[in-house]
C-alpha cells in the first residue's frame, strides 16, 4: 500500500467562515486524509461536523483557509491557473444529496448530462455528443428513450442515476458523493449503492463518500474517517474502526446505529457522548498512530485512558 | 404475550379502509382494504416503500386527507376518554370541524418528519406549546406556562425558562424535534402518530429521540404508531409491525414474528435489502422492478410481477390474509395448504439464525 501514490492527498485542511469581526466559524480544523485510486473513503459525522464542507473545499467550491490539497499530482489548494481549473473540473465530479434540487427542471436529461461536455468543448459533433449520453444512460441502468424527458418525469432513484450519469460522463478519477443516497428509500438505496460499486469495479474511480448512515458507509467504504466539530477524530480501515473504536465519540456513534434485531435492540441503550462535559479538548489533541492505517486524534493522556 | 394483550383495551380499529385520489390522470386507488388494530399503551410500526400508503392511512386517522381524497368504504373506530367518560367514535363519520375541535391535537397528536416545517417560524416555542392547551383545555395562561415548562423538561431541554422565548431557528434539529414532541404531548393525547420522526436527524440524535418517546410512552401510557422505512427503528421501538405494499397490508404480526419468522416474499425482500453491520456480500439484495402504478386496476397480487416466488394464481386472484398465529397474518398464496412449499432465501435464513443466536447469547 505504501508504494501507491494517493490520488487525493489532503493535509491539515482548514476552512473558516468569518461571520463578523468577532466571530469566525471554524468548520474544518486541521483535517488530513488521503484517497488512493479505485478506493472509497467514507466520511461520517453528525450534522455540523464539517463533512460536507470538506467535500466542497476539496472540489474548490470554497477557498481553503489553510492547508494543502494535492489531487492527481497537482496542488489545487491555492489560486488556480486555467489549465489547473480545466484539470480539476474534468477529473473531479460531485453527486449531490437531493436529486430533485440538483437537476435543472427546465432542461432535458440529454442536456443536463451533456453539460460538462459542452462546457469543455469535448464533442466535435452533435451525433458524438448524443452517442456519449446514450452510452452513459445505459451504464447507469436507464434507456436512451429517457434522454428526451425532463427531471420531474422520473422517480427519486432514477433521478439519482441521472446525477451519477452527469458525473460519470466526464470520465473523472474522483467522485465526491455528498449524502448521495440519504434521500432515497431503503430498497432504492441498495440499487444505487450496487450501481456505484459496479462502476467502481469497471472504471477504477475513487469515491469520497459523505454520509451519516453508518451501516451503508461500512458496506461501501474501504476506509472511514470520523468527524466531529471540524476535527477528524479517528480514521482507519472499516475493520479497524468497527472492531476497535478508540475515541469515545466513535463509540457513541457506533452504538447509536439501531440493529435490526428486535430482541437485542429492545434492551439496548446507546452510549452518550457530550463534548462539553467530557473534558476532552480537541484543540490540544494530535494524531496518534494505533496500528496499520488506524489513527486517533487525542492527547497522550487521553489516549492512555481509552486504550 | 397474547393473553396480556387480549385483556387490554382497543383504542384504534381500522376496518376495510379504501381511499382513492381523483387526479388529472384518473382515479388512483391509494389504500385498498386496510385492517389494523391498536391497543392502549402498545406501539405499532407501519413499514413500506414510499407510495405504499402508510402516510395516507395515518392522514385518514387524523382526518387531514387532501381535498381530492375520497373514502370509498371502511371505518376507523377510535376510543378515547373525555373527563373519564368513555367515548367511541367512527372518525370517518365526523365532520372536519368536529375533528378540529375535539380530536386533533387533543386526543390524537402527530409528529412530522421535518421539525423545521412543522414549527411556526414567527412564534416563540413557548407560545406554540401553550397554544394547544389554551385552545383545547381552556387552560389559562399561567397554567399553560407552567405545564409548558414541565413538558420542556420532560423532553430533555435544559434551561426551559430561557428556551420558552426562543424561536425555532435558534434551535438545532434535535432540539426542534424535542419541541415538536412537547407540543404533541401538551394535551395528554391517547394516540401519538409519528410520521418518520427521525429521518431528518443524525443517528446519535435519532437514538436519543426514540428512547425519549419510548420513555414518555411508558410514563403516560399512550399508544404510538410509527410510520417508517428504517427497520432498525422498528426493531428498537415496536411491539407490532404492519408491512404495507401498494395500499394493502401484506403482513402483520408482533415484532418477533415479522423479524424472525417472516412469511411474505415482500417482507423477505425488505429484510434482505437492508445491510446490517455484518453484511459483507459483494452485491446488496434488491427487490427487482418498481412498485405498481395504482391508477391502473390491480389484477391479482400487486406484488406478483416483482416476486420470484409468484404462483400462477398470483396473477389472477388477490390472496386473502392467511392466519399463521393469533397475531401473525400474511397475504400470500404461498401459505395456502395446496401451495408448493417455498422457503425464504438462504441468506436471510442464515441472518435470522445469526440474530437469534446473538439474542440468546445476550441472554434475551
Amino acid at each position: 500500500m505504501d508504494n501507491k501514490q494517493p490520488l487525493l492527498d489532503v493535509k491539515d485542511l482548514k476552512q473558516f467562515f468569518r461571520i463578523s469581526n468577532k466571530f469566525t466559524v471554524k468548520a474544518v480544523n486541521g483535517v488530513s486524509f488521503h484517497i488512493y485510486p479505485g478506493e472509497t473513503y467514507g466520511l461520517v459525522g453528525e450534522s455540523g461536523s464539517g463533512k460536507s464542507t470538506i467535500g466542497r473545499s476539496v472540489i474548490r467550491l470554497y477557498d481553503p483557509t489553510a492547508g494543502t490539497i494535492n489531487f492527481d499530482g497537482v496542488d489545487i489548494s491555492g489560486k488556480l491557473s486555467d489549465t489547473e481549473v480545466q484539470h480539476l473540473r474534468t477529473n473531479m465530479q460531485m453527486i449531490f444529496q437531493d436529486p430533485m434540487a440538483s437537476l435543472n427542471p427546465r432542461r432535458k436529461v440529454l442536456d443536463i448530462i451533456a453539460q460538462g461536455l459542452d462546457v469543455h468543448h469535448l464533442c466535435k459533433s452533435k451525433q458524438e455528443r448524443e452517442e456519449k449520453v446514450y452510452q452513459i444512460l445505459e451504464k447507469v441502468g436507464l434507456s436512451r428513450e429517457h434522454a428526451n424527458r425532463y427531471p420531474h418525469q422520473f422517480s427519486g432513484g432514477q433521478r439519482q442515476r441521472i446525477g451519477i450519469a452527469r458525473a460519470l460522463i466526464m470520465n473523472p478519477k474522483l467522485i465526491i458523493a455528498d449524502e448521495a443516497i440519504s434521500a432515497l428509500d431503503v430498497s432504492i438505496q441498495a440499487q444505487v449503492v450496487n450501481l456505484m460499486k459496479e462502476i467502481q469495479r469497471e472504471t477504477n474511480i475513487a469515491f469520497l463518500f459523505i454520509a451519516h448512515d453508518l451501516s451503508m458507509v461500512k458496506y461501501i467504504s474501504d476506509r472511514i474517517g470520523v468527524l466531529h466539530l471540524g476535527y477528524l477524530l479517528e480514521t482507519g480501515t472499516k475493520e479497524e474502526i468497527f472492531s476497535n473504536p478508540v475515541h469515545p465519540y466513535t463509540r457513541s456513534l457506533l452504538s447509536a446505529i439501531p440493529l435490526s434485531n428486535p430482541r437485542i435492540e429492545k434492551h439496548r441503550t446507546s452510549e452518550t457522548y457530550e463534548y462539553e462535559t467530557s473534558g476532552i479538548d480537541y484543540a490540544k489533541g494530535v494524531s496518534n498512530h494505533i496500528d496499520g492505517t488506524h489513527y486517533v486524534h487525542a492527547t497522550p493522556e487521553e489516549l492512555k485512558v481509552w486504550l | 404475550m397474547t393473553e396480556a394483550i387480549k385483556k387490554e383495551e382497543k383504542i384504534l380499529s381500522i376496518r376495510d379502509l379504501s381511499i382513492s385520489f381523483q387526479t388529472a390522470l384518473g382515479s388512483v386507488d391509494a389504500i385498498r382494504g386496510v385492517e389494523l388494530d391498536l391497543y392502549r399503551g402498545e406501539t405499532l410500526a407501519i413499514v413500506g416503500e414510499s407510495g405504499s400508503g402508510k402516510s395516507v392511512t395515518m392522514k385518514a386517522v387524523m382526518g387531514i386527507l387532501s381535498s381530492n381524497g375520497v373514502i370509498n368504504s371502511g371505518s376507523i373506530d377510535f376510543t378515547y376518554y373525555d373527563n373519564d367518560e368513555k367515548i367511541d367514535v367512527d372518525i370517518l363519520k365526523l365532520t372536519k370541524k368536529h375533528m378540529r375541535s375535539h380530536i386533533n391535537g387533543k386526543h390524537i397528536a402527530m409528529i412530522f418528519q421535518d421539525p423545521m416545517t412543522s414549527l411556526n417560524p414567527t412564534m416563540n416555542i413557548g407560545a406554540q406549546i401553550m397554544e394547544g392547551m389554551i385552545w383545547h383545555k381552556k387552560a389559562n395562561k399561567k397554567e399553560a406556562y407552567q405545564r409548558a415548562l414541565e413538558l420542556l423538561e420532560l423532553v430533555g431541554i435544559t434551561d426551559a425558562k430561557k428556551r420558552m422565548k426562543n424561536y425555532p431557528h435558534q434551535l438545532s434539529g434535535g432540539m426542534r424535534q424535542r419541541v415538536v414532541i412537547a407540543i404533541a404531548l401538551a394535551c395528554n393525547p391517547d394516540l401519538l402518530i409519528c410520521d418518520e420522526p427521525t429521518t431528518a436527524l443524525d443517528v446519535t440524535i435519532q437514538a436519543k429521540i426514540l428512547e425519549l418517546i419510548k420513555d414518555i410512552q411508558k410514563k403516560m401510557n399512550i399508544s404510538v404508531i410509527y410510520i417508517t422505512h428504517d427497520l432498525g427503528v422498528v426493531a428498537k421501538v415496536a411491539d407490532y409491525v404492519a408491512v404495507m405494499y401498494a395500499g394493502k397490508i401484506v403482513e402483520k404480526g408482533t415484532v418477533d414474528e415479522v423479524f424472525y419468522d417472516p412469511r411474505h416474499p415482500y417482507t423477505w425482500g425488505l429484510l434482505s435489502a437492508m445491510p446490517d453491520l455484518d453484511t459483507f456480500d459483494d452485491v446488496l439484495y434488491t427487490i427487482p422492478g418498481s412498485p405498481p402504478n395504482l391508477s391502473h386496476k390491480v389484477e391479482g397480487d400487486a406484488f406478483a410481477d416483482r416476486n420470484i416466488y409468484a404462483l400462477n394464481i398470483d396473477h389472477r386472484l388477490e390472496p386473502p390474509m392467511f392466519k399463521i398465529s393469533d397475531t401473525h397474518y400474511a397475504a400470500t398464496w404461498l401459505l395456502h395448504e395446496k401451495a408448493p412449499k417455498v422457503e425464504m432465501p438462504k441468506a436471510l435464513k442464515e441472518r435470522i439464525e445469526r440474530m437469534l443466536k446473538e439474542a440468546s447469547d445476550d441472554g434475551q
